[in-house]
């Protein structure tokens, strides 16, 4: 291992940035806060971008960790510490400075601050802790903070950060038990989610004594998110689906995060490295389900189940339930309840309650969905208004699958070009997986319950 | 009178192309009991002459423009006023046209403050679709707006929008820099914001501005905006890049104040 002593700002910066780059929340949004005019920073309930790096994503927080110096040996990561890496680490006051200097020229929103391991976990905590304290009661920083809780840290740090963070996250890495002991050694499934569960119940408590004192500080405003890698062990969309779902409804997280697995190093215990990428489409389809659970009313059994593990990679998962559910459809739009509604692909959330609005009214024809925003090109096979048709279909799967299909899905331009790759038989889990069964496959879901 | 009888003609206000103007020659129309197609609004300096128009200058006060964001606040609420506000700092030389059109056309309902839920009336329309424009970019400068730090310690942005948004982002920074001075040039309006330190903030126009002393900057300025630059850089996964996405989240058109653009 190469330990330089001196190395300068900038330098720390770039090692530092360069290995948090894999975290994918930069989101800033969950609080709404006004300045109170003594110091520097406000939180906006959206959230705010303030650039676009070359890969597209979003530049919301100063995204950095504290030291990359790591005691775990996490196959995935490039931070391991059997990594021959140059190391170092912030101290306090570089990141305060950094953060505030950024800030007020508004480059970022506020600051992200992940950790290695250094030590143990709770001294790499009390110095996150340290930091933390300094940037808003010394510098006075009133902007966002998204902190990365240390699995195994004791609880008393854990609280201590909470009340001066707004958004806290222990990242999930991978959805069972069984890869999490293969391809992260030194973590495990109890010490990432103990801290999740308690920061879920502080936030509780902490819920009624603001109803009671509205001035009590708050602990964790803007929730907790966690963060999963896909494609790195040979988990279904299925079980990864089921463990989001347990998360959102036992955890009451805010959000679950997917990253694409993209290789870093080289390991007996890892995919091999191929030219195809990393699996963005796959990703995306994550995405499309999770905006089903969270916004559409949906639950993973009705999207997958043993016999289809994985999602369609031709078309996205609620056109996909639509057209194996074609008993339902058509709807009258005039009727149906908003449940049913939000099941109608080219109806999104927003529109389905603009329709509910506008039907009080009057009645609504194929001309008024379109100005409502609906995609009629998806919706017209699945629903009537007053009764009829857009145009005569004929209820048949096939029919309509290559009609959708025909009209070809807007896909994100990162994912674009990628399309030929991801149908290739070789890159479907399905076939890659024999490698190393993972037991209690599809009860992952019940891992997730701590008693 | 006489030409009011024969129906044809219209009266033109002709006012400057601001808040100020608009309003003022909003509270003309009312006063003269103008209504829908024969009233309009023109904005000095792009005046386009048409036939059977009466032109006829206004005189543009601050006691017409309160009488009118009273009326409008008191009869079409605080969402509408909003969307007549923001309508009336865009871009567009229709929207003089459009914001009359939509105040007539909430005289004649019955409830007038569902007036915005009224989208068949093309002006209606046209106040909407304009409001939802310009609030739109007033957010993206939010985003990309950057502060220098100059010689004197002042935080100095320039920005080049295309609507009057400086109004709009100015109580958004005011908020989160309260102890900082600051000053925000709109460079296509040459209009400026100023801030001083735990003060309130207020607009400046029509003054010749030393744009030499604004280009000094601080010593330490160059140095952050070089690690700025680095963790631009570092930030970015390989294997994931996206010119495309990245253009599409972050136009072009955009980033012609944007220091990480900047080489």
């Amino acid at each position: 291992m190469r330990i330089q002593t001196e190395m300068n700002l900038y330098e720390k910066l770039n090692i530092l940035s360069d290995a948090a780059k894999y975290d994918v929340a930069c989101t800033s949004s969950g609080v709404d806060r006004k300045g109170d005019g003594t110091g520097m920073g406000n939180c906006e309930k959206a959230g705010i971008c303030h650039s676009f790096s070359a890969d597209g994503r979003c530049i919301s927080l100063l995204k950095i960790l504290f030291t990359n110096e790591c005691i775990f040996d996490c196959k995935y990561c490039v931070n391991r510490s059997s990594n021959d890496v140059i190391r170092t680490s912030f101290t306090p006051d570089e990141v305060c400075k950094l953060t505030m200097e950024f800030y007020r020229r508004n480059y970022i929103e506020g600051l992200f601050l992940s950790s290695g391991i250094l030590k143990s976990p709770d001294y790499t905590m009390e110095l996150i802790y340290a930091t933390l304290y300094k940037l808003r009661k010394e510098c006075n920083f009133q902007g966002y903070i998204h902190v990365k809780a240390i699995p195994g840290a004791s609880q008393e740090l854990i609280q201590k950060v909470g009340y001066l963070t707004d958004r806290m996250s222990v990242n999930l890495e991978l959805p069972t038990q069984e890869s999490l002991r293969l391809l992260a050694p030194h973590k495990s499934r109890k010490n990432i989610l103990t801290p999740m569960r308690l920061v879920q119940e502080k936030r509780k408590e902490n819920r009624q004594e603001l109803t009671v004192y509205r001035h009590a500080p708050q602990f964790v405003p803007a929730g907790q998110s966690t963060q999963m890698i896909i494609g790195a062990t040979p988990e279904t969309d299925f079980q990864i689906m089921q463990v989001t779902e347990a998360l959102y409804q036992k955890f009451e997280l805010k959000r679950v995060f997917y990253s694409a697995f993209v290789p870093v190093n080289e390991d007996k215990a890892l995919p091999v490295k191929t030219d195809s990428g990393p699996p963005l489409l796959r990703e995306h389809r994550l995405y499309q389900a999770d905006w089903l659970l969270r916004y559409y009313q949906f639950h993973v059994d009705e999207l997958l189940d043993e016999e289809n593990p994985n999602f369609n990679v031709l078309m996205d998962p609620k056109c996909d339930w639509a057209v194996r559910h074609l008993e339902e459809f058509p709807i009258e739009v005039n009727r149906a309840d908003y449940h049913m509604l939000l099941r109608v692909p080219g109806i999104g959330y927003r529109s389905a309650s603009r329709i509910v609005k506008a039907r009080r009214l009057g009645t609504v024809d194929f001309a008024d969905l379109k100005k409502m925003g609906v995609v009629l090109k998806r919706a017209l096979y699945f629903i009537t208004c007053s009764g009829k048709m857009m145009y005569p279909v004929r209820m048949d799967q096939d029919y309509i699958t290559r009609n959708i299909l025909d009209g070809k899905e807007r896909l994100p331009d990162s994912v674009i070009g990628m399309n030929y790759r991801q149908l290739s038989l070789f890159d479907d889990v399905r076939f890659s997986g024999d490698s190393f069964a993972v037991e209690g496959s599809g009860k992952c879901a019940e891992n997730l319950c701590l008693s | 009178m006489l030409w009011k009888e024969v129906g044809n003609v219209q009266k033109i206000y002709v006012c400057h192309d601001d808040i100020t103007g608009i309003f003022s020659a909003v509270y003309d129309a009312w006063k003269e009991r103008r209504e829908t197609g024969d009233a309009g609004i023109a904005f000095k300096g792009s005046v386009e002459q048409k036939l059977f128009c009466e032109y006829t200058e206004c005189e543009e006060r601050e006691e017409k423009v309160i009488a009118v964001e009273k009326m409008i606040k008191n009869h079409l609420g605080m969402d509408a006023y909003w969307k007549l506000y923001h309508a009336a700092l865009s871009s567009d030389p229709a929207k003089g046209d459009a914001i009359l059109g939509t105040m007539f056309a909430a005289r004649r309902l019955k409830d007038s403050t569902r007036i915005m839920e009224n989208l068949t009336s093309p002006s209606v329309e046209k106040v909407f679709a304009l409001s939802r424009k310009v609030s739109n970019e007033a957010h993206y400068f939010k985003e990309f707006l950057r502060f220098k730090e100059l010689e004197s310690g002042i935080l100095f942005a320039r920005i080049d929008p295309k609507s009057q948004i400086l109004a709009c982002i100015a109580p958004h920074f005011a908020d989160r820099l309260p102890l900082e001075n600051w000053l925000i040039f709109d460079g296509t309006h040459e209009v400026f914001a100023v801030h001083e330190a735990r003060k309130s903030w207020f607009l400046i126009s029509g003054i010749e501005a030393d744009m030499e002393i604004l280009e000094r900057l601080s010593e330490s300025e160059m140095e952050i905006q070089k690690l700025w630059k680095g963790f631009f850089e570092s930030i970015s996964i390989n294997e994931r890049e996206s010119y495309v996405r990245q253009r599409q989240h972050l136009p072009i058109w955009y980033r012609k104040n944007i220091v990480e653009f900047q080489n």
